[in-house]
C-alpha cells in the first residue's frame, strides 16, 4: 500500500474512533414517594422556560421533604411548555400547559396521567369546577382581542363541550354556587372588567367594570374581592391600582380601595380574617372588617434576597412565596408563618409560579 | 478535555507523518515578503474560500459550526441562530459585509441563518477584539463576508444545484464578465426546505419549520485609470421562515426578513498612498407573525447610512493610516420609538516592519456621539518571526458594543442612560510552520464590563441595564496540513477551543458557552475524484445561570461525509457530488427542546464554464 493511502487509512480510522466516545448525561430524577403518596402535601408548579418545554411539578410532603419532577418521574415524559396553573376536581388534578395548548389530567394521588386534552384549548390560563364541568379561561390567539373564551370541559369524558366567548384576556376564574366570575386582566392588551357567567345557560349575564388589570379574586362571606394592578408607568398610560369588593347577590361594586399613583400591587390571597397582597416584594395585610390600605407591610422578603416574586399562596396557616430568580435558573420557595417570620426555603425547578394544596 | 487534546495531538501526529515528502509552502503570511497593507497582522484569521463554501451547507451557521472555533446555537435547523465567539454573547460577534457592519441595529446581533454563504466569494473568521477596525460588537471576533472583484477573466458562469432530504434545495447561479478595466458579476441564490424531519428517537416530526430565502448579489468594478477604481456592491436578502413548534399543539408563528445593502467605493492607489472612500446604505426589516393565519405582526426597521474614509500612507518601512467613520441610523418599530441617531469616529494607526523578523502595529479610535459615553479604543500588537518555523504574535485591545435600538428606545422600558459594553483583552499566539503543516496556538484573556442585559425586577418587569461583568479566558488551536503524493491529495484541518467565560459576581459559566469545541475536516483527492469528512464535537452547555446539571444540553458529535467527481475537461468543471449529513445518526440538539435532524442526504451538481 502506498504511503498516501496508509496515511488516509490512519486518519480515517481515528475519525471513526472518535464516534465511539459520545456519551450523554443521564436524566436526573429525584427519588419519589411511593405511588399514591402525593396526598397531604403541596404541589409547586414550575412553569419552565418559554419554548424550552421544561415545565415540571414539585411536591412538598407533610414533613417538608421536596420531590422534584413528579410528572416526569411517574409518566416518563415532560409536562410541556409553560405550565400556567393547576386545579383539582374529585380524584383528579388538571394541569394547564399554556404554550403547549394542552391540559394534562392526572390522578392527584398517584400523578399517573389519565389523558391529555388538546382540542379547543388555546392559551389556557386558569380552571374552576362546577358540578361535573370544568371552566377554563383561554386567551385564544393572544394577538387577537376578539377570540378569547371560556372552555367548558365535561369531566366525565374529558372533552370540551362548549366555548363561551368573552372579552379580551380572561385570567382568574372563581365559582360561587354555580355563578362564575372571570377577571379580564388582558392578554397583549389591558382589561378592566369582570364577566359574570351563569353556568346553567353558559352565557355572560353581566359585566362589572373595575380598575385596569384585574388579577386574583377571593370570596368571603358572599363578597368577591379582586385586586387590580393598574397599568404600570412603562405602558405610557399609567393608571391607579385598586382592590374592589363586589356584592355577589347584586353583582355591584360595594366598596373599593384605590392605591396611590405609581403603586402597583401584585397577588391577593385570603388569610383567616383578612386578605394579604403583595407589593414590590413585600406582603401587606387588610382585615375584612377594616378594608383600608395598611400603612406598613406585614413583612418584606428582601432579607431572603428574593429576586422576582412570581407565586404567592396561603396554605394551612403558612405563606408560600415563589422566587423565579432571573427566570433562567432553578427557583426557590420561601415559607413564612402568618406573622411574617421566615420559616424555611426550598429549592425547586425553573420559574415556580403556584402552590396547590392536595389534602 | 484530555480526550479531545489527545485526539488533536494524534491528528497533528498524523500530519507529521507527511514530513519526508517534497516541501510545499502553505500560503501563510511570511514577514519577509509582505508589503504592509491595511490589515491586522498580530491576531489570527482564517479564510474560508469558495471551495470550502461549496462543500458546506449554505447557512453561515453550518459553515462556521464545522469550520471554526465559534459555538453556534440554533433553534432547530434553519431557525434563529446565534454565535458565541470566544465565550462571548450573541451580540459580541461583528458581521461585516464588504467592510460594513451588518449586525442588526435593533437586536445587536446577526441571525446566522439569514446569511446565505453562496452569495459570497469568501468568508473570513477573525478571532479576538477588533473594534478599532470593525467598530461596535467586535469583541469575541468578526466575520467578514466578501465579494471579490476580478478582472480580465472574460465570461464565466457558475451553476450550483443541490437537492436533499426533507425537500431541501439550493439553486445558485453566478455570472461574471470582466475585461482589463471592467468587472461585473451577478449572483442569484435560492435555498429552502420543508424541514419536516423526524426527531430521532421520538415519534415527533419538526412541524411548521419550512423556510426559504433568496439572495441576490451584484458587483461592478471600473478601473478609471492606473490609480482610480470605482466599485459598486449590492446585496438583497429576502427570507421567509415559519418557526418550528416547541410542542406539537403550539400556535404556529412565522418570521420575515428583508435586508438590502448597497455600497459605492472609490479607491485611489499610488506609490505611497491608498485612499478608500466608502458610502453605503443598508436597510433591515423584520416582521414577526405570532399566528401564521393572521395579518397581525410586530416589526422593526432601520435604515443606516455609512460613510467611511481611510488613507494609508507608506513612509519607508512604516504604514501610517488615518480615517473617519460616520454612521446614521433611522429606525422604528411596533414597540420601538422612531429615532435617528448619528455616530462618528476617527481612527489613527501605524504599522512598521522594523526588520525582516519584527513587525509592530498600533491604532486608536475615538468614538464621537451624544447618545452614550464615547469610548476611546485601541489595539496594539507585535509579530516576531523568531525562527523560520516559529513566529510569535502579541495583541492587546480595548473594544466596545453600543446599546441597540431595543435597549435604548423600547417603548416604556428602554433605558436611554445605558453605557456601551467595554472589553479589554490580550492574546498570545504561537504559529508553527512545518513543511506542509501549520499550527497556531493561542491563549487569550478578555474582561467584559457593563454587559447589556435585560433583567427582571421584583415584579417581573424586564428592563435593560449594564448588568454584569464577565471574565473570559481560553485556549485555541488551529491546525492545517496538506500533502500531495503523486495524484493523491490530502488536506487536514482541525480547530479546538477551550473556553471559560464566567460571570464575575457568581463565578458561573455563561449559558450556551461550551468548555470544549473540536472541529476536524479531512479531504482526499485522487485525480478527479475527491472525498471529504467533517467532524465536530461540541461540549455540553449550561442553559441556566446557576449551572444546574439537570438542565444541561448534552455534548454532541456530528459528522458529514461527501464525495464528488469532476467530469469536466480543461478549465471547465462539471462536478457531481453527494453528501451524507449527520453520518452517525447522532441524536442531538444545540438549544434546549430543539432537536436536530438525524442522518440525511443530499446530491449536488456544479457547472463552471
Amino acid at each position: 500500500m502506498n504511503k498516501g493511502l496508509k496515511l488516509l487509512t490512519i486518519c480515517i480510522s481515528i475519525l471513526f474512533l472518535q464516534h465511539c466516545t459520545s456519551e450523554d448525561r443521564e436524566i436526573i430524577v429525584d427519588n419519589q414517594p411511593l405511588s399514591g403518596d402525593y396526598a397531604n402535601g403541596i404541589f409547586v408548579l414550575n412553569e419552565g422556560g418559554y419554548t424550552n418545554s421544561n415545565a415540571s411539578v414539585s411536591f412538598i410532603d407533610a414533613s417538608g421533604q421536596v420531590y422534584n419532577n413528579v410528572f416526569f418521574a411517574i409518566n416518563g415524559r415532560g409536562l410541556g411548555d409553560v405550565a400556567q396553573s393547576m386545579g383539582f376536581n374529585g380524584d383528579f388534578a388538571y394541569l394547564l400547559v399554556n404554550n403547549s395548548n394542552t391540559i394534562e389530567v392526572v390522578n392527584k394521588y398517584t400523578f399517573e396521567s389519565v389523558i391529555t386534552i388538546e382540542n379547543n384549548i388555546l392559551n389556557p390560563r386558569y380552571i374552576t369546577f362546577v358540578g361535573d364541568k370544568g371552566y377554563i379561561t383561554n386567551w385564544g390567539d393572544p394577538a387577537d382581542p376578539t377570540d378569547d373564551y371560556v372552555a367548558v370541559l365535561n369531566v366525565e369524558t374529558n372533552t370540551i363541550i362548549n366555548t363561551i366567548p368573552v372579552a379580551e384576556g380572561p385570567e382568574a376564574i372563581v365559582n360561587n354556587n354555580g355563578t362564575i366570575y372571570v377577571a379580564h386582566q388582558g392578554a397583549y392588551g389591558y382589561g378592566n372588567s369582570i364577566s359574570v357567567i351563569d353556568t346553567t345557560s353558559e352565557t355572560v349575564t353581566k359585566t362589572i367594570e373595575v380598575a385596569d388589570v384585574p388579577g386574583n379574586m377571593i370570596i368571603d362571606n358572599n363578597s368577591l374581592y379582586i385586586i387590580c394592578s393598574g397599568k404600570a408607568s412603562w405602558t405610557g398610560d399609567e393608571t391607579s391600582a385598586g382592590i374592589y369588593k363586589i356584592n355577589m347577590v347584586t353583582n355591584l361594586v360595594e366598596d373599593e380601595i384605590t392605591f396611590a399613583t405609581g403603586v402597583h400591587p401584585g397577588f391577593l390571597k385570603k388569610a383567616n380574617n383578612s386578605i394579604l397582597y403583595t407589593l414590590n416584594g413585600a406582603i401587606y395585610n387588610i382585615a375584612f372588617n377594616d378594608f383600608t390600605l395598611p400603612a406598613t407591610a406585614l413583612f418584606n422578603t428582601s432579607t431572603q434576597n428574593l429576586e422576582v416574586l412570581y407565586g404567592f399562596n396561603i396554605i394551612n396557616n403558612k405563606i408560600y412565596i415563589a422566587d423565579a430568580k432571573d427566570y433562567v435558573s432553578n427557583g426557590e420557595v420561601l415559607i413564612y408563618n402568618m406573622q411574617g417570620e421566615f420559616q424555611e426555603g426550598m429549592d425547586v425547578k425553573i420559574i415556580p409560579n403556584g402552590f396547590y394544596n392536595n389534602n | 478535555m484530555y480526550r479531545l487534546v489527545s485526539i488533536l495531538l494524534f491528528l497533528s501526529h498524523c500530519a507529521v507523518f507527511a514530513q519526508d515528502a517534497p516541501v510545499t509552502e502553505l500560503s501563510e503570511v511570511n514577514l519577509k515578503y509582505i508589503k504592509l497593507k491595511d490589515s491586522v497582522y498580530t491576531t489570527t484569521q482564517t479564510i474560508l474560500s469558495d471551495s470550502i463554501l461549496k462543500r458546506n451547507q449554505s447557512s453561515l451557521t453550518s459553515l462556521l459550526n464545522f469550520n471554526s472555533t465559534i459555538y453556534l446555537k440554533e433553534n432547530g435547523l434553519g431557525m434563529v441562530s446565534s454565535p458565541s465567539f470566544r465565550g462571548t454573547t450573541a451580540q459580541q460577534t461583528a458581521v461585516l459585509w464588504n467592510g460594513i457592519n451588518i449586525n442588526s441595529q435593533t437586536t445587536g446581533q446577526t441571525d446566522f441563518n439569514t446569511i446565505n454563504t453562496r452569495g459570497f466569494d469568501q468568508v473570513i473568521v477573525k478571532s479576538g477584539g477588533g473594534s478599532v477596525v470593525d467598530g461596535s460588537n467586535a469583541i469575541g471576533g468578526s466575520i467578514y463576508l466578501g465579494n471579490n472583484l476580478t478582472y480580465n477573466e472574460g465570461f464565466i458562469n457558475d451553476v450550483f444545484l443541490k437537492y436533499g432530504s426533507f425537500n431541501t434545495y439550493g439553486l445558485d447561479y453566478k455570472t461574471s464578465y470582466s475585461t482589463k478595466t471592467k468587472s461585473f458579476s451577478l449572483g442569484f441564490s435560492k435555498a429552502g426546505s420543508d424541514n419536516d424531519y423526524e426527531y430521532p428517537g421520538t415519534e415527533r416530526v419538526n412541524l411548521n419549520g419550512q423556510f426559504n430565502n433568496t439572495n441576490i448579489s451584484a458587483t461592478f468594478g471600473f478601473k478609471l485609470n492606473n490609480e482610480n477604481t470605482i466599485n459598486i456592491y449590492s446585496n438583497i436578502y429576502d427570507g421567509k421562515r415559519n418557526f418550528s413548534l416547541p410542542t406539537p399543539n403550539a400556535l404556529k408563528t412565522k418570521y420575515y426578513d428583508f435586508n438590502t445593502r448597497s455600497m459605492l467605493e472609490w479607491e485611489l492607489k499610488s506609490d505611497k498612498i491608498v485612499s478608500k472612500t466608502k458610502v453605503a446604505y443598508l436597510t433591515e426589516n423584520y416582521e414577526y407573525y405570532p399566528n401564521i393565519n393572521r395579518d397581525f405582526n410586530t416589526y422593526g426597521k432601520v435604515g443606516s447610512l455609512f460613510v467611511k474614509y481611510n488613507l494609508d500612507y507608506t513612509l519607508g518601512r512604516m504604514l501610517l493610516s488615518g480615517g473617519f467613520n460616520y454612521n446614521q441610523n433611522n429606525g422604528e418599530g411596533s414597540d420601538i420609538q422612531h429615532k435617528i441617531r448619528h455616530l462618528g469616529s476617527i481612527v489613527l494607526g501605524v504599522k512598521q516592519k522594523v526588520n525582516k523578523w519584527f513587525l509592530y502595529e498600533a491604532s486608536v479610535r475615538q468614538e464621537l456621539n451624544n447618545i452614550y459615553e464615547s469610548p476611546f479604543l485601541y489595539s496594539a500588537g507585535l509579530q516576531a518571526e523568531i525562527a523560520s518555523f516559529y513566529s510569535l504574535k502579541l495583541n492587546t485591545s480595548k473594544n466596545f458594543r453600543i446599546p441597540t435600538y431595543n435597549d435604548l428606545y423600547w417603548e416604556g422600558l428602554g433605558n436611554p442612560d445605558l453605557k456601551p459594553e467595554l472589553s479589554y483583552q490580550g492574546e498570545i499566539s504561537n504559529v508553527l510552520y512545518l513543511p506542509n503543516t501549520s499550527l497556531t496556538l493561542t491563549g487569550y484573556y478578555n474582561t467584559v464590563e457593563n454587559l447589556l442585559l435585560w433583567t427582571p425586577d421584583v415584579n417581573g418587569i424586564w428592563r435593560p441595564s449594564n448588568a454584569e461583568n464577565v471574565n473570559i479566558y481560553g485556549f485555541e488551536a488551529l491546525f492545517k496540513a496538506h500533502k500531495k503524493i503523486g495524484r493523491h491529495k490530502l488536506d487536514v484541518s482541525a480547530t479546538y477551543a477551550y473556553t471559560v467565560s464566567k460571570n464575575e459576581e457568581t463565578d458561573k459559566q455563561l449559558i450556551y458557552v461550551p468548555y470544549h469545541k473540536l472541529t476536524t475536516s479531512l479531504s482526499y483527492g485522487y485525480k478527479k475524484l475527491s472525498a471529504y469528512y467533517q467532524f465536530i464535537n461540541n461540549g455540553e452547555v449550561f442553559t441556566t445561570t446557576d449551572n444546574a446539571p439537570e438542565h444541561i444540553v448534552n455534548s454532541y458529535m456530528l459528522a458529514n461525509f461527501g464525495a464528488e467527481y469532476n467530469l469536466g475537461k480543461g478549465t471547465n468543471k462539471y462536478t457531481i457530488g453527494a453528501q451524507v449529513l449527520n453520518l452517525w445518526n447522532e441524536t442531538y440538539e444545540s438549544v434546549l427542546n430543539r432537536p436536530a435532524p438525524g442522518r440525511n442526504y443530499s446530491v449536488y451538481l456544479n457547472f463552471n464554464i
